[in-house]
This record gives C-alpha cells, sequence and structure tokens, in this order.
C-alpha cells in the first residue's frame, strides 16, 4: 500500500515507473485481487455482526463491491500475462484471500464500530486516490484504465458511506469520539508498520543465522556419517499401539 | 469424569476441530469455513470455540484436548531427511526453522492458551493412528483392517492395522519418502495444479486420457503386496526442497511439465498427454493401495475394510476396492484427508486411553452450524431482500422441484453444515442432471472453474441399481459421495450433466439418516419428473472454502449467476442488489 501521506507527485512518479514494465503488471494485478478479496472477507465479519441493519445492508453491499473487484483485478491479471507461465499459474491461483492467517477474531472485533468506520473511510479514501492515479496513467491500455475507472466509482461509494457514518457518530457522540479513532488508528497503523519492518529485518537475520547454523551445525552431522535414510516397504511395528496408549502425554 | 473430548487436527493443511460427547462426534468443523481461507492450517481456534457453544459447554468441561500427531517427531523427520540431504537442503532447512521454532514446536501451550485450558490436558495422538481411529471408530464394524495412506505424518506415510474390541493395533508402516500421497502429489505439480488442492483435478482429468505411460510411473512408484511401497527417489525432490517435488529426471522421462499456455486444452496432443500421464498415475496408485490392502487382508484375515487418508479421497480407487481384494465391504470416514483427524483423536482418545465405551456408528455428515429461520428471516429483513417464505418444509420442497424442472440452478441451504469436503445436501448448489446444459452452464457461469471438472449425481436409496453399476460391498461410500461407479448404458443419456466422459459417476445416495430433507426433496424431485436423482455440486465459488453462513450464502448468490436461493423456507431470486445500500 502506498502512503497516502507521500505528496502526490511523488505517488504519481511512483506509480508510473511501476507500471511501465510490463511484466510487473500481472503481479500488481494479482497483489491488489488478493488485497481486496481480504477486505471483502472483513466487510462480511462486518456484516454478520453489524448492530444495525443499516450498517449490516451497508457493510454487505460492500462486500460484494470487494469481491467483484477482487474477480476484476484477477482476470485482468491473466489477461495481462497470456501467453507466459505466470497466466498458467495465475489461472489456477485462487483469487479468494486463501494464503496467511486472519487471527482468531475478526478486524471489526479488534477495532470496534467507530474505529472499523474510520479505518474503512481512511483505506477507502486511499484507493479511490490510487485507483483513480492509475486510470489516468494507464490510458495506453484502455482495458486496464476503463477497469481501474469503474473500480474507482465504488471506492468513491465506500468514501462517502463510511463518512456519512462518521458524521452520524459525531453528531451522536461528539465529534471527539472520530477523531479518537482516527489518532488510535494512525497510531496503530505506525505501530503496525515498525512492527512490520522489524519482523522483516528479523526475518532476515534469523535467515542469515540459520544459514550459519547450517553449515556450522548441520553440516558436520551430515558429513560425520548420514543418519540412516528409513528404509523401503513395509516396517513391522509391533507394540506400537500399547506404546501409543501409554505415551499420550508425549509430544513426540 | 467428563464425557466431552476435542480433537484438534492442524499445523499442515485443512486444521479443524472436533468434539467427542460419548464417543459420539458432536460437532465438528474445518476451520476454513470459519477463517474463509481455504484450507486454513491455523490453530482451529474459531472452529474449536464454536464446538463448545454448540454443546453449551465451557473448556473446564473437556476431559482432554488432543492433538492429531506427535510434532517432535515430525519435526525430528524434518531434520534428519535435511541432514540427509545436505547441501541441497538450505531453503528447507530455513523455512522448517523459521516456521517450527517460533510456533509449531508449542502446540501443547498454545493450545492451553488459546482455549483457555490446564496444558495437562492437551494429549498427542500420532498422525496414522488418528487416520485409522476416525475410520473405524464411526464405521458399523466390531472389527476391521484399517488402511491408512497420505502424504505423510510424522515418519510414516502409510500404516497398516487390524481393529477390533481391543482398540486398532498398528502392524506395520512405510516411512517417507516413500508415499504415494507425495508421489500423487508430484505429479499435481508436474500437470501445473496445485499441491494438497490439485488433486482432485488431477483424478477429473484422468478420465479423459488411456493409460499409456504405467510402465513409466511404475519406474517411479513401485508396489507389492509383502513389501509395500517403493518410490524411486531419483525422481523426486520433495524429501529435500520444500519449494519443488519432481526432478529433471522426473520431466526426462515423461517430457516438459506443464506451463506456458494458458488453458489445459484437452483436444491438443499436448493436453491429451498430460490426461494420459494423469490415467497412468491413477492405475498405479490404484494397483499400490490394492496391493496394500491384500496384502493386509492376507495378514488379518478381515472381511471389512476402513480406508483414512487423503487418499481416500480418491473415489475411483475406494470404489474398486471390494472388486480388487478380498474384503467383503469397505468403509471411508467422511472427512478421510487431515481434518478428520480431529475426530480421530478425539475417538482414539475417549475409545483407548480414557477407556470409554464405543458410540455409535456415524450416519450423518451435518455436524457444522445451523441457523435457524428466525434467524434468516431477520437477516433477510435487515439486509431488504425480497423473498418469499413458506409456512412448512412441503410446500419449501413443492417449489424447489418446481424451480429445478423449469430449468433453474438452485443454492440449497439447510440446517448444519457438512462435516469433511464435500457438500451433502445441507450447503449445495443443485440442477436438473437431465438437462445436458447444466455442466457447462454451472462451471462457467456459477463457479467460474475448470470445465473438465464433472459434476456429482445425489440419488434417492433405493433407487442406486437403477442408473449405476454398482460394486457389491460399497454401499458405505454412497451416503459421504466417495465412490465413483459406472453409469448404467441405458442411463448415461438420461444423466448428461452428472456423467463423465469415461461413463462413471460419483454417486452419493441419501436416505432418511443421512439427511431426512433432503431425501424430501429427491422424493419430490423423483415424484415430478421419474427420476429421484439431482444434481448436488458444493455451494461456493472456485478457490473457496464451502459457504458457511446464511451471509455467505447471500454474498456467493450475488456474486454467480445462480438462478434461486432457499435458505431454509425462505426462496430468494437473483436480481441485483443496487446501489441503493449504500443510502
Ligand atoms: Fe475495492
Ligand atoms: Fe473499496
Ligand atoms: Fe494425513
Amino acid at each position: 500500500m502506498l502512503d497516502q501521506s507521500n505528496p502526490f507527485t511523488m505517488l504519481r512518479l511512483v506509480s508510473w515507473v511501476v507500471w511501465k514494465i510490463p511484466s510487473r503488471r500481472p503481479l500488481k494485478m494479482a497483489g491488489f485481487s488478493h488485497t481486496e478479496a481480504g477486505s471483502s472477507l472483513d466487510m462480511m465479519d462486518a456484516a454478520e455482526l453489524a448492530p444495525t441493519a443499516s450498517l449490516r445492508k451497508k457493510y454487505f453491499r460492500h462486500a460484494l463491491d470487494e469481491f467483484r473487484h477482487s474477480r476484476l483485478f484477477h482476470e485482468r491479471a491473466i489477461a495481462l500475462s497470456r501467453g507466459s507461465h505466470a497466466a498458467d499459474v495465475l489461472e489456477d491461483a485462487e483469487y479468494s484471500a486463501s494464503h496467511g492467517i486472519r487471527g482468531e477474531t475478526s478486524l471489526y472485533e479488534r477495532l470496534g464500530e467507530t474505529e472499523f468506520l474510520a479505518f474503512v473511510w481512511l483505506h477507502e479514501r486511499q484507493g479511490a486516490r490510487q485507483f483513480g492515479l492509475y486510470a489516468d496513467l494507464m490510458k495506453h491500455d484502455a482495458a486496464s484504465s476503463a477497469m481501474f475507472a469503474e473500480i474507482c466509482a465504488d471506492e468513491e461509494y465506500h468514501v462517502s458511506y463510511s463518512r456519512r457514518e462518521l458524521d452520524r457518530i459525531e453528531i451522536q457522540k461528539g465529534p471527539r469520539e472520530v477523531r479518537g479513532a482516527i489518532r488510535r488508528l494512525r497510531l496503530r497503523r505506525a505501530r503496525e508498520a515498525f512492527l512490520r519492518t522489524s519482523h522483516g529485518f528479523g526475518h532476515v537475520m534469523a535467515g542469515l543465522w540459520l544459514t550459519v547454523i547450517y553449515f556450522g551445525i548441520v553440516a558436520p552431522f551430515s558429513l560425520a556419517g548420514r543418519r540412516s535414510a528409513p528404509a523401503a516397504g513395509l516396517v513391522a511395528t509391533p507394540g506400537a499401539s500399547a506404546r501409543a496408549r501409554l505415551e499420550y502425554e508425549v509430544q513426540g | 469424569m467428563s464425557d466431552y473430548v476435542l480433537g484438534i487436527s492442524a499445523q499442515f493443511h485443512d486444521a479443524a476441530a472436533a468434539l467427542v460427547r460419548d464417543g459420539e462426534i458432536v460437532a465438528a468443523a474445518a476451520e476454513e469455513r470459519f477463517s474463509r481461507i481455504k484450507h486454513d492450517s491455523a490453530l482451529p481456534f474459531r472452529a474449536a470455540k464454536w464446538c463448545l457453544e454448540h454443546e453449551g459447554i465451557r473448556p473446564d468441561d473437556l476431559a482432554a484436548v488432543v492433538f492429531h500427531e506427535k510434532p517432535l517427531r515430525k519435526f525430528e523427520r524434518l531434520m534428519i531427511t535435511q541432514i540427509n540431504a545436505f547441501p541441497r537442503s538450505l531453503e528447507a532447512f530455513r523455512r522448517t526453522a523459521l516456521s517450527w521454532f517460533p510456533d509449531k514446536l508449542w502446540v501443547r501451550g498454545a493450545l492451553a492458551k488459546g482455549l483457555g485450558i490446564d496444558a495437562r490436558k492437551v494429549i498427542f495422538s500420532d498422525h496414522h493412528l488418528s487416520h485409522a481411529a476416525s475410520a473405524f471408530y464411526t464405521s458399523p464394524f466390531e472389527e476391521a483392517a484399517v488402511l491408512a495412506v497420505d502424504g505423510v505424518g510424522e515418519w510414516a506415510s502409510t500404516a497398516l492395522f487390524d481393529a477390533s474390541r481391543n482398540g486398532i493395533e498398528r502392524l506395520s508402516e512405510i516411512h517417507f519418502p516413500h508415499s504415494i500421497g507425495l508421489v500423487y502429489s508430484a505429479f499435481t505439480a508436474y500437470l501445473g495444479f496445485q499441491v494438497n488442492d490439485g488433486e482432485a483435478k488431477v483424478m477429473g482429468l484422468s478420465s479423459y486420457g488411456q493409460p499409456r505411460y504405467v510402465d513409466e510411473v511404475r519406474k517411479i512408484l513401485r508396489s507389492s503386496e509383502t513389501d509395500g511401497i517403493t518410490v524411486d527417489l531419483s525422481y523426486v525432490t520433495y524429501q529435500h526442497s520444500a519449494t519443488q517435488s519432481f526432478s529433471a529426471r522426473f520431466e526426462q522421462l515423461f517430457g516438459p511439465a506443464r506451463s506456458g499456455d494458458a488453458r489445459l486444452d484437452i483436444t491438443t496432443p499436448e493436453g491429451r498427454r498430460y490426461a494420459d500421464i494423469a490415467a497412468s498415475l491413477q492405475a498405479v496408485a490404484e494397483d499400490c493401495v490394492v496391493d496394500l490392502a491384500n496384502g493386509l487382508q492376507r495378514q488379518t484375515g478381515r472381511t471389512d475394510l476402513c480406508l483414512a487418508g487423503g487418499v481416500a479421497l480418491n473415489s475411483v480407487i475406494n470404489a474398486r476396492l471390494t472388486s480388487r481384494t478380498q474384503f467383503k465391504r469397505v468403509f471411508v470416514h467422511p472427512a478421510p484427508g487431515d481434518d478428520g483427524c480431529a475426530a480421530g483423536a478425539a475417538l482414539w482418545a475417549w475409545n483407548e486411553v480414557l477407556a470409554g465405551r464405543r458410540g455409535p456408528a456415524l450416519t450423518r455428515p451435518g455436524l457444522g452450524k445451523a441457523w435457524s429461520n428466525g434467524e434468516i428471516a431477520k437477516l433477510l429483513a435487515d439486509l431488504d431482500i425480497k423473498h418469499t417464505a413458506f409456512d412448512d418444509e412441503d410446500a419449501m420442497i413443492a417449489s424447489v422441484v418446481d424451480d429445478l424442472v423449469d430449468g433453474k440452478v438452485a443454492g440449497w441451504f439447510q440446517g448444519r453444515f457438512e462435516w469433511g469436503p464435500r457438500s451433502l445436501g445441507h450447503r449445495s448448489i443443485l440442477a436438473d442432471p437431465t438437462r445436458p446444459e447444466m455442466t457447462e452452464r454451472i462451471n462457467r457461469k456459477i463457479k467460474f472453474r475448470e470445465q473438465f471438472r464433472p459434476f456429482a449425481p445425489a440419488v434417492l436409496q433405493g433407487h442406486e441399481d437403477a442408473y449405476f453399476e454398482m460394486a457389491p460391498g460399497t454401499e458405505l461410500l454412497m451416503p459421504w459421495m466417495l465412490g465413483v461407479f459406472p453409469v448404467k448404458d441405458g442411463a448415461r443419456a438420461l444423466l448428461p450433466s452428472t456423467t463423465h466422459v469415461d461413463g462413471s459417476a460419483r454417486v452419493q445416495s441419501v436416505d432418511d439418516l443421512a439427511n431426512p430433507l433432503f431425501q424430501r426433496l429427491l422424493i419430490a424431485f423423483g415424484r415430478a419428473t421419474g427420476h429421484p436423482v439431482l444434481l448436488n455440486t458444493s455451494f461456493n465459488l472456485k478457490g473457496e472454502p464451502i459457504v458457511t453462513s446464511p451471509l455467505q450464502a447471500l454474498r456467493t448468490f450475488y456474486s454467480s449467476e445462480l438462478d434461486v436461493l432457499y435458505l431454509g423456507n425462505f426462496r430468494v431470486i437473483n436480481t441485483a442488489i443496487g446501489k441503493h445500500f449504500y443510502e
């Protein structure tokens, strides 16, 4: 995701470079497809749990939009990579957010109503800007440009309904409620960005360490004589079940 | 002692939770149904919490929480394999370490914390024992031979058991990397499908081909009744690589792996070659299972066989076992894959660790969550969705029959969702199987998936013989849709959209024990058309888990070209939902 605090011109430049490279386009599209599918799941959770019929309706409609976007991006990714190996992989790949872990509770439960709406508003505003820009930048690829424009129109709906809901909360509970939610959200984002970076850094460091361990510890074991690989064929296991009954507390 | 045992399977693919009360599964669900991540492998807390909620019990009420395998033994296998593969295993080693050290090694603590229970209540089964228990303790057999065949568990890839009143005795096993499941998955990758998901597609593809490459496949995968399975490891790389499963030598043998141009087109020579390879693999895999089963039969002298493990999802193999071996009857648990290990782990602990009394045989697949007509009515009202409400089930069923006879494709959402990977009449897409256009229509417009995947017929129990060539002793496969049978010559033209290209069908039979409402629908449809058979496919779009809740059913409905949706006693027709929803 592009940071909305970036100056717009900078965003424009970076996007232009990214979209200029044809081989990157299908991957970008596939990435958007996953993001949109993930949003659709978050909106579905919200629709399951929303306290009022009015919110439920909006969240459900929003979930339908995001799912459709996900599919549009997926189809675009395939169309753009026609004839290459990527097409094959993408064609078979799922367009739903079928990777990763979603945690034990939904985003909606974690954030609560006001913060969730603030989250939707911020993200949709950013999405609308981004896709609007892409529609503009992609003029040389009419189909992609039209798709971005179509999606952008939906995103604008998402911006406006979430803003209206936030306004409603401001009237009901005072402006502090919403301002506080937005502030907490920005803090949360900063913290998550920090965690991502440090996690990424930790991952790289762990990878390096593991390489050292691999050559330092695994290698000597391996050279000292390969542990005999299990024999092929059937191996008799007398008493195995009785042992399992006795060793039920043992992890291994 | 409490009567409740919770089984958990996780950390590879298809995580699940299953709650056993008094030796009987009372609630069970794969985590993907709640998290909506297909094949979700995370510890299944959403599913586990729902299981407890369903029975109205607290975590303290559990006698034990049983994990389906021994994580440390599995970790040991990974480490030793990687030491042996030095220096080719660097990447696999780093992946293993990064996923095991921070996470997978600490299952006991994670389960205790996540579920809010005493860590001493967490106990550990063994992967193939869990598979075996899932089949034996839900089968109607007093005693049976049990064969568990999959990719790999801790060390074993296959295990042979003898089960009786005294429990499940392990007789012998075959160790990684010699594995039918992993070789099948290597071919799945070679044929351009996703491992752990595309195996069913390989089976579907196989019926388009001729087994011309059997000798080549046998070079890789050999079997005998006395020695079990042997894999020639020069053709595969899964033993030391986490990302690549077949070797350059494999490609020398079969030609280049499928890649490049988009869709798999079976009308081209290239496409036919892939179909022929799939057919050959299928034939050899079947021979392997038959050899194992014959060896086991000779050793145990039993006449009944329970088959378990991912390979038992191969419905073609399942259906041939009674005719190709000495076994008289065969049973497969409705969730033969790793999700089923959750049920197996709990059943094993109940019967063999806690020495509880054996529960009844499993007769119904609806073990998931249900929504009442009241909840559905509120949802439809909240969402302002136009609908027809029926006073009772008979009126609803009459309307479904009218729609189906009219050529409509219907979403059917009724009662508790199914345990296992198949839709069996609780979360189904239904259509009239006598209409030839249905295959194309449902594949392209509704499920958005490959054309060569067949649809299954659901038939009223007692009428199977009118349409299908049933093998004796396979009746127990039918309620779970786990057997493929030849369609009788006269019936092929009658059931064009559920008859596969090779003249076979994956048949589900329905009785009042398994699913009374669905049975009534079949009776009514039979009265209207003369044929108590329906096209029954899972209620999901390509790449998504089967729908769980009414809201998900509605999302799927509006995201596809399904004509009509029956949610409990309510009928909804597919008219676009407008932007006014935002107003
Ligand atoms: Fe979107
Ligand atoms: Fe949006
Ligand atoms: Fe397994």
